[in-house]
């Protein structure tokens, strides 16, 4: 039978049965648990369904075009000395090169200009940019993870693989995967929220995929925010028309639908009249939402004055927070910019200065509040940047190609361990290194994990953990195909998790 | 594909054994029709399979539905827009007639079939450049629909259409040219540096979506192992690869990476343009010869040792001024160079035979394997390629061979998903061992062999459908049925289908009297091969056009907001069953879009803000095709009386007219 037909029956079901319960609406995958008869429903799990769940929520906040690890986290004294010098040819090793650089003549050693600092961590501390001012002062916080890495080069299959666990289109996201599989703890808003922060270098586009659905019904799909125009695409009435005006339609479509149930016995027909209900709510959520009024000037002093500007960096932190307060389970913050090809001094400053106050504001805040405990954060990209120059290497600026062998990422809250880093590369911050500094070449592997690294199949299995998902047995079964978020890879990095 | 239900684990051990025993690969064979104890029921041979099973199951046979719902359902079905105008005189037969010989009949069933095409107007990816001339594919695929084009020969024609006989007929030629678009429609990584990858990629991308759209098999897994479910080898999937790397997608795999595009300009055409050639040639010739003369009279002048570096900034004034005459009239002619129609599509390309390649992974590279099919449907006698050509048509001919058992039973079953939103067999996409087993396994044979005794056209095959008590029966069902068979699986009643994303908005403007029905052609300007849609995540598409949906531009990474809302497929994968969900941003768009609100307000100018229940009634066959009730009436009146003290008749209309747009009845198929 029709997968999708059956999904919707069977969350009907699911719904028409147990009404709410303490993990709210809908939840697609649980209806499917259930039916196994193999887990036991309740708060015991904290929200999990395979297992008990850390984290409650997740922030993602996503930097498009691959942030430098070479600038911002990953500190690389050692190549000072090789400084203008070809990239020695073991250390290259046959990666491939995009189209951009594989034209040039030499790959020189192109030492980053920035200073780092030593910040204290709960371990042997962690060496942080000056370019993230704001983030240093919480270290404490964060595990930042200097392995992670992905196999794909160039930005949409990268961007496509980290989000989706597939580099070629089609399936759906991280976020969905959690809608599908958790639900909506919320009845006035979407279980995913998007939103796009700008940036001064705005390049390399997005696209709804990278919050789509893929092949699952599209009430998984993330819910764009926007912050010019309705904040949710056709949210507002259109002029002349009240609330009030609202109400009585909505009331007369009710008693329409109603008196069309009879003639249309559909658990379709049911759900779409709760889905006009909710597009009523929302009518009001939002607005309420989005009104920063009764944010007192703390909230400001905290995230900086950027944060009153709407779909700034810092505005879209404070909104995860409001959003994270308010029940939705899964946000999303997208920034652009990162692809510093040329200018990379112009653009990383700029960018950093975007999104550091935000950041870590977002932490302090949650910490405050008592919610970093069961709210996981994460920070990154898609893939890192090379320690060779693309273009003119100068002292003042240089430009860095795409480089998916190791880049840095940072989580914080939700179980993982706080003030620590794990893993390490090795001295031009090129290849994933054991702590003597000898080359290791992980490769996603089903059966076998190199400690020490984090794939991004490793990376998604960790935050669905936390959730408490398996990744291996959250599945979705399409055209005859039983589909994971990690395909057949993906370990639970348990090194980082408390 | 991994995480294997238990089901599969225990069959896996036979699979490679027995692969071959999957009822998919068994020949075709034309099942008698069973025998019913209700002898009354049947139209004709479909209700026999569907009646026999409920009847096996105890449940009631199904009532017809009333006429209203029925012209509803056909009209939505065939054309993708409500019923205009059938008067109660004609039969049900006859307006199935006339809907299939109006143009709107192939603009909705060939926008099912570049659902399965991947069909964008846009590559997608990284560069996400315009294919501008997609649309002659969309219109080759709207008008193969509209004239009936047997499906074995429509097959044909898109995976080998360039190697077959014109006979000097150049719209044949071009058709067939255009034809191949499918096989070049997929999107590319055109950033792709690594030119081995790239190709491969494609040709990967190429077999996985002519796998899964004609033969229901995803064939792409068998690029780096052997297929773990069905009985398809890595020497199989290089065979095929073969074929297709023996056939040119691609006009330049290196940078700056092009998609090849085949003339399909008139010889008059092309000589005007090899004219134009010619005089921009001798312009060109007469200019350097001019230049050459005048750079030796510098030279002999004796001012310069050498030539400098910019002579013509030291000839006299008049020279230059020549010069610059010269120039000026190159350029226009550069400009004026005549377009030459082209469209996206293949040819062959020097034949090759590859390697297996193990994992994938051109370093672990096997035998050669000669081009050739799929081991596990052998067709005895069926023509093998040869070395003269890349193989494409021999293969079309494997798989519009009647004796393939999966290239008919896979579009049969499709048609037969696009009438009833389901399809016997539920995976349309993929009959091979991990696909669902078909729910009436008799049927979908017996309908497969009339298909081909048919002649392989699918109008006939509508008709046989439609024709059938199983399509005409009612969806209301008493307590019993739903009890006997709640899922529907049995046919014991019409299924409840939301219209698609087009048919709502060809609904919309059609009802508002906005609606441009013109036919074909490109709408959108917009240069071929030119990012669409890159760095700045700006698409200046517009879609403010009256046209058909079917129209619209289709942008990969950005596909139109109503699209997107109401479950439009994602134009960079093929996909045979598009979702039907059900969310609050739908009921959001119906609330305060544009499209909607303007219908909504021309509906009420065009009633003149007639509150009375005369407009009403008027309102409810503009909207649903019908006329009120008296308790409708009399609902709609106390609305209108109570909805907001200072609006004007006309609002107020207004307000009905949308309330009746976002009911179910409106975007509901009975």
């Amino acid at each position: 039978m029709n997968d999708l037909i059956r999904n919707n029956e069977l969350m009907l079901t699911r719904r028409l049965l147990f009404g709410r319960t303490a993990l709210g609406l809908g939840t697609a995958a649980m209806a499917g648990l259930m039916n196994r008869g193999n887990q036991v429903l309740g708060a015991n799990l904290n929200g999990g369904i395979h297992h008990k769940a850390k984290a409650k929520r997740v922030i993602y906040l996503f930097m498009s075009g691959g942030p430098s690890h070479l600038d911002l986290w990953d500190y690389k004294p050692k190549m000072q000395q090789m400084y203008g010098k070809d990239l020695p040819k073991e250390v290259r090793d046959g990666q491939r090169i995009t189209g951009m650089t594989s034209r040039q003549k030499t790959l020189p050693v192109c030492p980053s200009k920035y200073k780092f600092t030593r910040q204290e961590n709960n371990a042997d501390g962690v060496w942080v940019s000056e370019l993230l001012p704001h983030t240093a002062t919480v270290t404490k916080e964060l595990c930042v993870v200097h392995t992670a890495f992905t196999e794909a080069i160039n930005h949409d299959p990268a961007i496509t693989y980290i989000q989706s666990g597939s580099q070629i289109p089609g399936r759906p996201s991280l976020g969905a995967w959690l809608s599908y599989g958790l639900g909506s703890m919320n009845e006035n808003l979407p279980s995913y929220v998007v939103m796009h922060a700008r940036s001064r270098h705005a390049e390399q586009s997005l696209f709804g995929r990278l919050w789509g659905s893929g092949f699952m019904p599209s009430q998984h799909q993330g819910v764009l925010l926007r912050s010019q125009g309705d904040p949710v695409l056709y949210l507002n009435n259109p002029a002349g028309v009240t609330r009030e005006d609202r109400r009585a339609q909505i009331d007369a479509l009710s008693a329409l639908n109603k008196a069309q149930h009879k003639r249309f016995a559909d658990p379709s027909v049911l759900a779409r009249i709760k889905q006009h209900e909710m597009a009523y709510r929302m009518q009001s959520s939002v607005p309420e939402l989005m009104d920063l009024g009764k944010e007192p000037e703390s909230t400001f002093e905290l995230y900086g004055n950027d944060a009153k500007t709407p779909g700034t960096f810092a505005a879209c932190c404070l909104n995860a927070r409001r959003l994270a307060e308010r029940g939705v389970r899964n946000i999303q913050i997208f920034h652009r910019g990162w692809d510093a090809h040329g200018n990379l001094a112009g653009e990383h400053g700029n960018q950093c200065k975007d999104i550091d106050q935000g950041s870590a504001a977002l932490i302090k805040d949650l910490k405050e509040r008592g919610m970093l405990e069961d709210t996981l954060v994460v920070w990154g990209g898609e893939f890192g940047r090379t320690p060779y120059c693309q273009g003119r290497l100068g002292k003042d600026n240089y430009g860095r190609d795409h480089h998916p062998r190791c880049f840095s990422i940072w989580m914080a809250g939700g179980g993982v361990k706080p003030g620590i880093t794990y893993g390490q590369t090795d001295d031009y911050g090129y290849n994933i290194a054991d702590v003597d500094g000898n080359m290791l070449k992980p490769q996603p592997d089903k059966d076998k994990w190199t400690p020490g690294t984090m794939h991004i199949h490793d990376l998604n299995a960790t935050i669905l953990h936390q959730l408490g998902i398996d990744h291996k047995q959250l599945t979705y079964r399409y055209q005859g195909r039983d589909f994971r978020l990690t395909d057949v890879h993906g370990h639970v990095v348990k090194d980082i998790l408390m | 594909m991994r995480n294997i239900p238990i089901r599969i684990l225990l069959t896996l051990s036979w699979i490679n054994l027995y692969g071959s025993d999957h009822w998919a690969f068994q020949p075709i064979t034309k099942p008698t029709l069973p025998l019913v104890r209700n002898k009354d029921w049947p139209m004709n041979g479909i209700d026999h399979f569907i009646l026999a099973k409920l009847e096996k199951r105890g449940i009631p046979a199904p009532k017809p539905a009333e006429e209203s719902v029925l012209q509803r359902r056909l009209s939505f079905d065939l054309t993708g827009l409500p019923p205009r105008g059938a008067t109660k005189e004609t039969s049900l037969l006859q307006q199935v007639e006339v809907l299939l010989a109006s143009p709107h009949y192939g603009e909705r069933w060939g926008r099912h079939w570049l659902d399965v095409a991947r069909y964008a107007d846009s590559n997608g990816l990284d560069e996400n450049a315009a294919h501008a001339n997609a649309w002659r594919y969309r219109d080759y695929v709207v008008q193969s629909f509209n004239e009936d084009k047997p499906f074995n020969q429509f097959l044909t024609e898109q995976i080998a259409g360039d190697l077959l006989p014109d006979n000097g007929n150049l719209d044949l030629r071009n058709k067939n040219l255009i034809a191949t678009g499918f096989l070049s429609m997929g999107p590319k990584v055109l950033a792709e540096p690594d030119m081995v990858k790239l190709e491969m990629d494609i040709i990967d991308e190429q077999i996985d979506t002519l796998g899964q759209a004609f033969l229901g098999l995803t064939l792409g897994c068998a690029r780096c192992h052997e297929h773990k479910f069905d009985p398809v080898t890595l020497e199989d999937y290089y065979a095929l690869a073969g074929i297709f790397k023996s056939t040119t997608t691609m006009e330049s795999l290196k940078r700056p990476t092009r998609w090849k595009e085949n003339s399909i300009a008139s010889p008059g055409e092309t000589k005007l343009a090899e004219k134009h050639n010619t005089l921009v040639e001798a312009q060109n010739n007469l200019i350097t010869a001019f230049r050459d003369k005048e750079n030796q009279v510098l030279l002999n002048s004796g001012k310069f040792k050498k030539l400098p570096k910019k002579p013509n900034l030291h000839y006299p004034e008049t020279i230059r001024k020549k010069l610059e005459k010269l120039l000026v009239d190159l350029k226009t002619l550069e400009e004026s160079k005549p377009k030459l129609d082209s469209a996206m599509g293949v040819s062959d390309g020097k034949v090759t035979n590859l390697p297996v390649l193990h994992r994938g992974e051109p370093d672990l590279a096997g035998n050669v394997q000669a081009r050739g099919f799929l081991s596990v449907l052998n067709i005895p006698n069926a023509k093998v390629p040869d070395e003269n050509s890349s193989g494409r048509l021999e293969l079309a001919n494997w798989m519009a061979s009647p004796k393939n058992p999966l290239t008919a039973r896979v579009i049969v079953n499709r048609v037969w998903h696009w009438h009833f939103g389901k399809g016997l067999v539920p995976t349309p996409d993929n009959f091979g061992l991990l696909g669902d087993s078909p729910s009436h396994p008799e049927l979908l044979d017996w309908l497969a062999a009339k298909f081909i005794e048919g002649g392989w056209s699918i109008k006939k095959l509508h008709r046989l459908i439609l024709d059938s008590a199983t399509w005409q029966m009612s969806s209301s069902a008493q307590s019993e049925t739903v009890k006997r068979d709640p899922h529907n699986k049995f046919y014991s009643r019409a299924p409840i289908r939301r219209i698609e994303a087009e048919a709502i908005r060809d609904t919309l403007l059609l009802i508002s009297g906005r609606i441009d029905t013109s036919l074909g052609g490109s709408t959108w300007d917009f240069e071929n091969r030119k990012l669409v849609f890159n760095h700045t995540s700006k698409d200046s598409t517009s879609y403010n056009i009256n046209r058909r949906s079917l129209y619209l531009p289709v942008i990969r990474n950005h596909v139109y907001d109503l699209f997107q809302l109401f479950d439009f497929p994602d134009p960079n994968i093929m996909k045979g069953n598009r979702s039907r969900t059900t969310t609050s941003q739908q009921a959001l768009y119906l609330m305060n879009s544009s499209l909607v609100i303007e219908t909504a307000r021309k509906l009420a100018v065009d009633n003149a803000g007639n509150v009375s229940t005369k407009g009403i009634d008027r309102l409810y066959n503009q909207i649903f095709q019908r006329s009120a009730k008296e308790k409708e009436m009399e609902v709609g009146r106390s609305f209108m009386e109570a909805f907001t003290v200072n609006a004007s008749p006309q609002e107020r209309f207004q307000a009905l007219a949308q309330c009746l747009i976002c009911s179910n009845e409106f975007i509901f198929l009975k």
